[in-house]
Formats: structure tokens, C-alpha cells, sequence
């Protein structure tokens, strides 16, 4: 098997080629100990298997960036047989600084000249076969985008693997060439690699080669120092200099410029794009439609995906052991449980799908980077990047966003520090799944002001996450690596189709696979937390003997009627309750008259006689029917009862009071910690715990008018319970998303942690204020809202300390 | 040497709109020199100042037939010889 390294500089349109090898059959994953991605595929050539990985796109291979370090790793320690590299025809002069860099490797070399259409465009002709003498390699013309050049690259990987390099490449380093000379020959190299190229690293100051090769830095030192001395020269500028020029010589041998080059499209667009008056403009469009496409009209497809889940998973209930009245079996409980955990998840797929293809088109059309150096200045006087904009709106900076896919979108930021900042804050957007618990809220206690309240709530996010970014990369993530914000700005390209939704969909399969597993596994014990120890004997037994008062009413009414035979044992009244049960979910679901026909037919002919009083065929069929739905809600409420006694009784109930002590002073009772805890879950669990915890049985109030005339809590608790929704920490999908991207659990903690902390510590401080000073709920909320502003906008103007980069010395 | 000298030289930062340049030396250090050397500036190489990002800052050039965009405090390392 041959091991094939596809090598090259970032914007050369790797990728693509990469795609055209490898088709669907391609394997992502992490390179060890880093959040790099891994793109690999084993493929079939010539009876021969190549075994292809795609290395992460690099300058150089120097120690500066991850990506230099993981590219360089993988051809140390991996040795791959054959390199290929691709450049952009189209802009060759460039992308042959790293070509000379492969070639010193001293390893068989395939040359891949992506993108020749664009070349021959700006009327660029290359002599390939001057170039492959020149460099002694295999040349092959490709245009990826069009899935141009599979064959010949393939090809020449299989004769390139064949070949052996006696003499390797060489660069003439002028007066730096007996220096090269002096420490190839103190050090010991492996066989794979190059003495020459070693000697070449270990003078550019590599720390990891120059461990390796068993030199003392000691030596290195010396000899840089007397470089220094004697020439007056810059050995890394020196050497990269050598380098450029040579691939100038190269340039000028092998290319002819045909004709003078005019404006560029990329220019022109730009022009408009980078516009000083239009730049702005243009960018709001564009987030506002990555917003309008994803989120919202997501969010209306979920309307239609919804439907097919609960079809799903209603099969799935059926399956499992029947209720027999207030009697619900562990196993069903379970099952109910976890399925609406993870199809809460799941049910936004559309959304996530949606904004993984708008993230991949942006990407590819090479729009990301100018985002960033429009808005560089503002988000850099917070910690942040340019480049925070987009996972900031994803995440829910307008009315309601994810945070999963927000800080997905995190990966493209250079920037080590500012990339952390973004993830730690962009949990703090607005979350669609928030607005339920809002509205709740809102609807109870400010009928009036919801449109204000609504406001306050949705843009004090922002401020929040901007002031807690300028914390934390002023304090915590003060020395994280940072990264110059020197970017290129590419070439724009059109997307190709396969491309985007290759890449979506492997983003959406990585998604489903990381998150449903934790899901699954919190759920379990959240389960667990909320079932045990359960309800008390003594009153278990009064539950009991309620629901055996309601069976026995029930049966009062069915005794002498001609339906009493198929109702003679409670069994088969547990049949019938379920039975209405099944019919009216699935009566929901029927959408049309005659699918509504349809399920009466199945119905009638899976239980004849019981559906005979379920469709209240007749006299005492009606009757029968009335009782039937009377039983049906006393049962539903003992079930609520019972389930509240639960709860209350559970570990989490518990909790929830063992904590009353403290959130006391932010006007929570333990019942609303309940809710809030098992919100971690999924934030609509926070309304469904809610909801059920206040709910009453039979009145048809809905939960928000129940709480209004609960008594209990006045429009000021609930300004408090909003303000610690609007800190509080992500639901477990995000908190998944937050290790997988900053790649440790420490700050999956702290993401947890430290909301939490400042919500209660905030909404303590202002419920507290509030009960002093006699405000209402929304004076509560505005004040909340000036001061954060306003601590947001001084903390704008206050110069940032660490600008990132201070003025070298001269010599 | 003589002749170089009386070329007035100044910063990347400091060159306009549309005025191109070539680079003499850069001061920076560590990562942000190598990210620089990476993108092609290196003594000699000619660039030209596109643009300003609208607040100003960042600054876009045009270095190798490729546009690379850097910060206003970075680019202030870079010294330039106006052609």
C-alpha cells in the first residue's frame, strides 16, 4: 500500500482535488491531540491501494501555526511515499515557495496545477514539460472545481511511487551554504528524509527537528550567532528570500504572460464588495440572509420534518409495555423519556443542515475572510476577531440562533485566543429555544410590554458576550497563543455543488454522531435524577384508591349496557384507554378528511367493538364514550400527580431545595430550580418542567395563565427568572460542541460554571434591588439592560493593553 | 549602497492608497514574522497598498499577484522604499 500526502497552500484548492480522488468514500477525522481535521480515503489504482491523506494547508513548515505542525508531524513521522502538491496555476510564483520546501524533502514529488481554466483565463501559458525538467517531477494539469485530471493524477502517484530519488533537490543558499554543510554533517538523520533539508530546519531555529536530530541548541546558537556576525544578515528572512527568488527564476522560465493583465473579476468585485459606503451594507445583507435562510425558514421546515419524527416515534411508543391506567411500567417511562430528548435535538436537524451548506458556500466563494477585515477593528477592541462575526450570528446575535453550529463555525479563526473567546461567548446568544420559556413569561406577567421586554432581551446579549470576551482575554485566555491577523484575502471562486454538500453533510453526520451519544448518555442520568427515590407508600396508596374510585364510576355507567362483556375486567378498560389514546395522537397527525377515513377503517377493523364506543356509534356507545373521556382525565391528572409527587420527592427535587437557600434572593423557589436544572438538557425542558409542575389537571388554562394566577411570583420574579435565562449556561449539545472545539473539559466546565455563577450572583443582586427599591419587573429589566450597555460601550473605549504585537528591536 | 540610501524609506502603514513600495526589512519577530515571510514579504519583493478596510484598519496589499490583508500594527513593522 502507498501512502500519499496531498500537501499544499491554503486558497489552492486542495480540497477539491482532494473530493475528486477520493468521491463520497472518505474518512474525517481529528489529527491526534488537536482539533485539526484529518481528511483521509483508501482508494484503488492500478491493482494498487493508495492510502491518501490530506494535510492541513501550509506556507511553510515551519512551528509557528497548528497546521504547520500537524503537516509537518504527519511527513516526519508518518513517512508518506509519494507527495503530491498542489499549487494554483493561476498563481504559480507563489505556490511554488512551498513546492521548493517538498522538493528538499528529498521525496517523490507529483506536481498538480489546480485550476487551469483560470490560468488560461489571464492568459497565463505554462510549459509543463520545461517545469518537470526543471524540477525533475511528475507535472500533471487539473482543474478540480470541474473534476478535471482524477486519471493523470492518479497516474503519475503510481509511477511517482515506482521511482527513487538518488539525488535530492537543491536550493543554492549562498553564503549560508557552508554553515548547511557544518551541521549536516554533526547531525544524525533518519532514512526518509534529507540531511540537507534537517540541516536547513535545525539553522531556521526548529525546536522539534532540532530535538530529533540529536543537536544541542547550544550549537545552533553558535552557529546563528556567527551568521549574524559575520554577514549581517536575517537567516529565516534570508533563506525564505533564496527561496522566493528561485521560484522566480522558475516562474519566468516556465510561464509566458501573454498578454498584459487588466483588472481581475476578484478586483473588481471587490471594489464593491470592500467598498468603504457599501461594505456594510453588503454585510448586513449577507447576514441577514445566512439568518432569514437558515434559521428562520429552517425553522418553518421543521413544521414539515416534525410530523415524519413523531410518526416515528410514536411507532416506537407503541412498542413499548402498555400503560394499565395510572400505572405507568419504568420501561415506558424510560423510552418515553429518551426518545423526546433526542428528538428534541434531531428535530433541528433542518436548520443545522441548512446552515452548514450557507457556511460552505461562504467559505468556498472566499467571502469569510473579508467579513473579517471589515469588522476586524470593532471586535478586536473586545478580544474578539474579525472572523467571531459569523459563529456570533449563528449563534442567535438577532431574535434566536443555535449555539452548535455557531461554534462549529468557529474553526476558520486563526487567532488562538480570540477563537476561545468566541466559543466561550457565543452561548450566550439568543437561543431559539430560549423564546418558548420567554414567552412564557412574558405572557404571564407582561402582556403589555412584551414587545419592549422582547427587545431588552434580544440585543442585551450581545453586550454581554462582548464584555465577558474582553474579560476573559484580558484575565483567563490573557496568555493564549495569538495569531497575526496577516491573512490572505483568495481569489473569489464559484462553489461546486458536490463540494458543498460533501462538506455539509460531514459536518451534519459529526454532529449527529457527537452530540446524540452525550445526549443519550445525560438524559440516562437525568432520568434517574428525576425518577428516584419516587413517590412515598402512604402516598402511593391514596393515589391508589382515587384511581379505583374513577374505575369504579366508570364501570357504574358501562354495567347493563350491551358493551359491558367486551369492559368486564379492568384489563380490558386498560385497553380501551389506551386504545382512544392511540387513535386521538394519531388523529392529530391525520392531515386530510380522507386520511381520516383511512384511520377509522384500521381502527375498526383492529378493534371492532371497542372502537365502536371510541367513535360513539351509538346510545350507550355515546355514554359509554363520556365516561370514557372522564376516566381518561382523571387518569391524566393522577399521572400528574403522581409525577409531580415524584419529582418533588427525586434527587433533583431535592436539589433544587437544598439550593432554595441561595437563589432565594433572586425570587427562586425550588420549583424553579427544577425547571432550570433540567433545562440543561434541552431548553425546552424549562417550560415543559414548568408546565407540568404548575400544571393543574383539567382546567384548560394554559401554563402561563396558571402561573399569572398562581400567586406565587410576581412580574418582578419573572424579570429575575428572564435575567438568569438570559446568562444561563448552555443546554449539553452545546456544552459537547464547546469540548469538542476548545478540545479540553476544563473550559466545557468553566462554559458551564461560570454562567450559572454570574446569573445567580446578577439576578440575586438585581431581585434584591428590586424588592428594596420598589421597582417593577420591567424597571428590573431596563436598568439591567443601561448597565451592561453602557459597562459594554466603556469597556469599547478603554484601549486594549495587549494590541498583540509590540515594535522589534533594530540591531 | 549610496544611491539606496537617499531612497527615503518608511512604513507599509504609512503608504496610500494605490502608492506601491518595496520591502527593505521587516522588524517583526517569532510568529508574525514567519506568518509575513509566508506571504511573501521578504526583502526586495514589491507590493502595493490597495486599500483600507472602511473603519480604516485593517489595511489590504497586494504582494506576488495575491491580496493579503494585515493589521494597521502589524504592517507598521514592515520598512518600505516608495517607488
Amino acid at each position: 500500500m502507498n501512502k500519499v500526502a496531498l500537501a499544499g497552500q491554503p486558497n489552492c484548492g486542495k480540497s477539491t482535488i482532494f473530493n475528486l480522488l477520493a468521491g463520497v468514500n472518505q474518512h474525517v477525522a481529528n489529527y491526534p491531540g488537536v482539533t485539526v481535521d484529518k481528511k483521509s480515503a483508501t482508494l484503488t489504482y492500478a491493482a494498487e491501494s493508495i492510502e491518501l491523506v490530506d494535510l492541513p494547508g501550509t506556507y511553510s513548515f515551519s512551528t509557528f501555526s497548528l497546521e504547520e505542525r500537524v503537516a509537518k508531524a504527519f511527513i516526519l513521522d508518518e513517512q508518506p511515499d509519494v507527495i503530491v502538491n498542489v499549487v494554483d496555476a493561476s498563481n504559480l510564483r507563489r505556490h511554488l515557495y512551498l513546492t521548493f520546501q517538498l522538493l528538499e524533502l528529498g521525496r517523490p514529488l507529483v506536481l498538480v496545477l489546480n485550476m487551469m481554466d483560470v490560468a488560461e483565463r489571464r492568459g497565463l501559458e505554462i510549459d509543463c514539460d520545461k517545469l518537470s525538467d526543471l524540477f525533475n517531477v511528475r507535472v500533471v494539469k487539473a482543474i478540480g472545481a470541474k473534476r478535471q485530471g482524477k486519471d493523470d493524477i492518479l497516474r503519475a502517484v503510481h509511477d511517482a511511487a515506482q521511482t527513487k530519488i538518488v539525488e535530492p533537490f537543491r536550493v543554492d543558499y549562498d553564503r549560508l551554504e557552508p554553515y548547511i554543510s557544518q551541521i549536516e554533517e554533526q547531525l544524525s538523520a533518519p532514512d526518509h528524509l534529507t540531511s540537507r533539508w534537517l540541516a536547513l530546519k535545525v539553522l531556521e531555529g526548529d525546536d522539534v527537528i532540532v530535538e530529533r536530530v540529536g543537536i544541542s541548541r547550544e550549537t545552533v546558537r553558535d552557529v546563528s550567532r556567527e551568521i549574524h556576525s559575520r554577514h549581517d544578515v536575517d537567516v529565516d528572512q534570508m533563506i525564505a528570500g533564496l527561496r522566493y527568488s528561485a521560484a522566480d527564476l522558475a516562474y519566468h522560465k516556465c510561464v509566458k504572460e501573454q498578454r498584459q493583465q487588466g483588472e481581475t473579476l476578484t478586483a473588481k468585485i471587490d471594489r464593491i464588495v470592500l467598498n468603504q459606503w457599501t461594505a456594510f451594507p453588503i454585510l448586513g445583507l449577507v447576514i441577514y440572509l445566512v439568518y432569514q435562510l437558515a434559521i428562520v425558514q429552517g425553522y418553518k421546515l421543521t413544521d414539515y420534518t416534525w410530523p415524519l419524527l413523531a410518526a416515528v416515534r410514536n411507532r416506537f411508543f407503541s412498542l413499548l409495555p402498555q400503560t394499565e391506567f395510572v400505572d405507568v411500567p419504568l420501561l415506558t417511562e424510560f423510552g418515553i423519556w429518551m426518545a423526546n430528548s433526542v428528538l428534541a435535538l434531531l428535530n433541528y436537524i433542518p436548520i443545522f443542515f441548512i446552515l452548514f451548506v450557507l457556511i460552505a458556500i461562504l467559505e468556498d466563494v472566499g467571502y469569510m475572510p473579508r467579513m473579517a477585515f471589515i469588522l476586524d477593528r470593532i471586535f478586536r477592541k473586545f478580544g474578539l476577531h474579525g472572523q467571531s462575526t459569523l459563529p456570533l450570528v449563528l449563534g442567535g446575535a438577532f431574535v434566536g440562533g443555535c449555539a452548535v453550529p455557531g461554534i462549529m463555525a468557529t474553526k476558520g479563526i486563526a487567532d488562538e485566543r480570540a477563537r476561545l473567546a468566541t466559543i466561550l461567548t457565543v452561548p450566550y446568544m439568543n437561543c431559539l429555544a430560549k423564546v418558548p420559556f420567554y414567552t412564557l413569561l412574558l405572557g404571564a406577567f407582561f402582556k403589555e410590554q412584551m414587545a419592549l421586554m422582547m427587545f431588552f432581551i434580544s440585543t442585551v446579549t450581545l453586550f454581554i458576550a462582548l464584555i465577558l470576551a474582553r474579560l476573559l482575554t484580558s484575565s483567563v485566555l490573557r496568555s493564549r497563543e495569538t495569531a497575526p491577523f496577516v491573512m490572505e484575502l483568495p481569489t473569489y471562486h464559484l462553489p461546486t455543488i458536490s463540494g458543498v454538500w460533501l462538506r455539509a453533510f460531514q459536518r451534519l453526520w459529526i454532529y449527529i454522531k457527537k452530540v446524540v451519544t452525550i445526549v443519550v448518555a445525560v438524559a440516562v442520568v437525568l432520568f434517574v435524577l428525576l425518577q428516584y427515590p419516587g413517590v412515598a407508600k402512604d402516598k402511593m396508596a391514596e393515589f391508589r384508591s382515587q384511581a379505583d374510585t374513577a374505575l369504579a364510576e366508570f364501570r357504574l355507567v358501562v354495567e347493563g349496557t350491551p358493551y359491558f362483556s367486551s369492559l368486564d375486567q379492568p384489563e380490558k378498560i386498560y385497553r380501551l384507554l389506551n386504545l382512544n389514546d392511540a387513535y386521538r395522537a394519531d388523529r392529530m397527525l391525520a392531515a386530510s378528511a380522507d386520511a381520516v377515513v383511512l384511520l377509522d377503517q384500521k381502527y375498526l377493523e383492529m378493534e371492532p367493538e371497542l372502537f365502536a364506543i371510541i367513535a360513539a356509534a351509538d346510545q350507550d356507545a355515546r355514554r359509554i364514550n363520556r365516561a370514557l373521556r372522564n376516566l381518561s382525565n382523571a387518569g391524566r391528572r393522577l399521572q400528574l400527580d403522581m409525577k409531580n409527587e415524584k419529582i418533588t420527592n427525586s434527587y433533583l427535587g431535592t436539589f433544587g431545595r437544598v439550593l432554595e437557600p441561595v437563589t432565594r434572593y433572586a425570587g427562586f423557589d425550588w420549583r424553579i430550580n427544577v425547571a432550570f436544572l433540567s433545562s440543561f438538557a434541552a431548553r425546552e425542558s424549562a417550560v415543559a418542567t414548568l408546565g407540568s409542575i404548575y400544571e393543574k389537571g383539567a382546567t384548560d388554562a394554559t401554563p402561563a395563565e396558571v402561573m399569572a394566577e398562581d400567586g406565587a411570583y410576581t412580574p418582578v420574579h419573572a424579570a429575575s427568572m428572564i435575567l438568569f435565562m438570559i446568562l444561563t449556561p448552555p443546554c449539553i449539545a452545546t456544552m459537547v460542541v464547546v469540548k469538542l472545539q476548545s478540545g479540553s473539559y476544563k473550559w466545557m466546565l468553566f462554559a458551564i460554571f461560570f454562567p450559572v455563577f454570574t446569573g445567580v450572583v446578577l439576578s440575586a443582586l438585581f431581585f434584591s434591588a428590586a424588592v428594596q427599591l420598589g421597582w417593577s419587573g420591567v424597571d428590573l429589566m431596563r436598568n439591567f439592560y443601561m448597565g451592561v450597555a453602557a459597562l459594554a460601550l466603556l469597556l469599547g473605549f478603554v484601549k486594549n493593553k495587549q494590541s498583540g504585537w509590540y515594535v522589534g528591536k533594530t540591531h | 549602497m549610496e544611491l539606496k540610501q537617499l531612497r527615503p524609506t518608511l512604513s507599509l502603514s504609512d503608504l496610500k492608497k494605490n502608492e506601491t513600495g518595496q520591502v527593505v526589512y521587516s522588524l517583526a519577530q517569532g510568529t508574525l514574522k514567519h506568518k509575513l515571510i509566508s506571504m511573501g514579504f521578504v526583502p526586495g519583493i514589491q507590493i502595493k497598498m490597495v486599500r483600507n478596510a472602511p473603519l480604516r484598519d485593517p489595511i489590504e496589499i497586494a504582494i506576488q499577484n495575491s491580496l493579503v490583508t494585515l493589521r494597521r500594527t502589524e504592517a507598521g513593522l514592515i520598512v518600505v522604499e516608495k517607488l
